[in-house]
C-alpha cells in the first residue's frame, strides 16, 4: 500500500461523494457543473491509480476521460440551455477549486515519474483538464445569453 | 487498503445507482446516470481492468446520457411539429406521428 492509493481513495471519497450529492439534488444547473467537477475528480484519481499500481497504461483511461468529460459538458450546455437560461449557474467557486487542485495532483505524478515521455503526457493531460474545465464552465454560464440569439433561426429553419 | 479503495468505489457506484432510481425526471436522470458511469469506470479501473473502464467511459458517461437527452428533446418536440398542419390527426398517439413521417419520407422519396 502506498502514498498514491490513499490519495486516489480520499479524493474518490471526498471529492465523488459531494459531487454525487450536488448531481442528485437541486436545480439543473448545479447538476450540471457538478457532473462537470465530477469527470475532473474521477480523471485525476485514475491518474493517482496509475501511478499507486504503477501501470502507466491506466494513463490512457485518465486521458481519454479528459477528452470525453469536458465535450459532454459542451453536450449537456447545448441539450439543457431551455433550463439554463431560465438560471444560468452562478458559483465559480467549486470549478476554481476542482482547477486548483489539477496542478497540486499533476506536478507530483510528473515528479515521480521523472523526465521523459510519461511526465510530458501527465503535463498535456492536466492542460487538457484546465482548459476543459474553463470552456466547459464558460459554456454552462453562456448556454442561456448564446442560445437566446442562435435558437431563432435555428428553429424557424427546422419548422 | 485495495479492500479500502473496492469499498469507497462500491459504495459510490451503489449511491449513485440508487439516486439514478430516485430521480424522477429523465433529463436529471441522465446527468447522474453519467455520474453512473464515471462510479463504474473507477470501479473497474480499481479492480484492475483498465479497457473495461474504457468502454465504460465512452458508454456509460458519453453516449447513454446523450441518447437520453436527445430523445426528450425529440419527445418535447414532437407535439409542435404535429400542430403544423401535418392532417388532421387529433388521436395524439405516438404511432400515429410516426406514421405521418414515414408517408412523409416516402412521399419524399418518390
Amino acid at each position: 500500500m502506498n502514498g498514491w492509493l490513499a490519495a486516489a481513495a480520499a479524493l474518490l471519497a471526498c471529492g465523488v461523494g459531494p459531487t454525487l450529492w450536488g448531481v442528485a439534488t437541486g436545480p439543473v444547473r448545479r447538476r450540471v457543473v457538478a457532473q462537470n467537477t465530477a469527470t475532473l475528480l474521477v480523471c485525476l484519481a485514475t491518474l493517482l491509480l496509475a501511478q499507486g499500481y504503477d501501470r502507466s497504461s491506466y494513463v490512457d483511461v485518465a486521458l481519454v476521460l479528459a477528452v470525453l468529460g469536458p465535450a459532454g459538458t459542451l453536450v449537456y450546455a447545448r441539450l439543457l440551455a431551455e433550463d439554463l437560461k431560465a438560471a444560468p449557474p452562478t458559483g465559480r467557486a467549486g470549478t476554481w477549486a476542482a482547477v486548483a487542485l489539477t496542478p497540486l495532483v499533476v506536478v507530483p505524478l510528473c515528479v515521480a515519474a521523472g523526465p521523459g515521455r510519461a511526465a510530458l503526457k501527465l503535463l498535456a493531460i492536466g492542460a487538457l483538464l484546465v482548459a476543459g474545465n474553463m470552456v466547459a464552465a464558460r459554456a454552462l454560464r453562456g448556454a442561456g445569453r448564446t442560445d437566446c440569439e442562435g435558437a431563432g433561426p435555428a428553429e424557424a429553419a427546422r419548422g | 487498503m485495495d479492500d479500502v479503495l473496492i469499498v469507497i468505489t462500491l459504495l459510490l457506484v451503489a449511491a449513485s445507482a440508487t439516486a439514478a432510481v430516485a430521480v424522477r425526471d429523465p433529463v436529471r436522470q441522465a446527468l447522474v446516470l453519467s455520474l453512473l458511469g464515471l462510479t463504474l469506470a473507477a470501479l473497474f479501473t480499481v479492480l484492475q481492468a483498465p479497457d473495461v473502464a474504457l468502454s465504460q467511459l465512452a458508454v456509460g458517461t458519453a453516449l447513454t446520457p446523450l441518447l437520453l437527452t436527445l430523445a426528450v428533446r425529440k419527445v418535447h418536440r414532437r407535439p409542435h411539429t404535429r400542430d403544423d398542419g401535418r392532417g388532421g390527426e387529433t388521436t395524439g398517439s405516438t404511432e400515429s406521428a410516426g406514421a405521418i413521417e414515414s408517408a412523409a419520407a416516402k412521399e419524399r422519396g418518390e
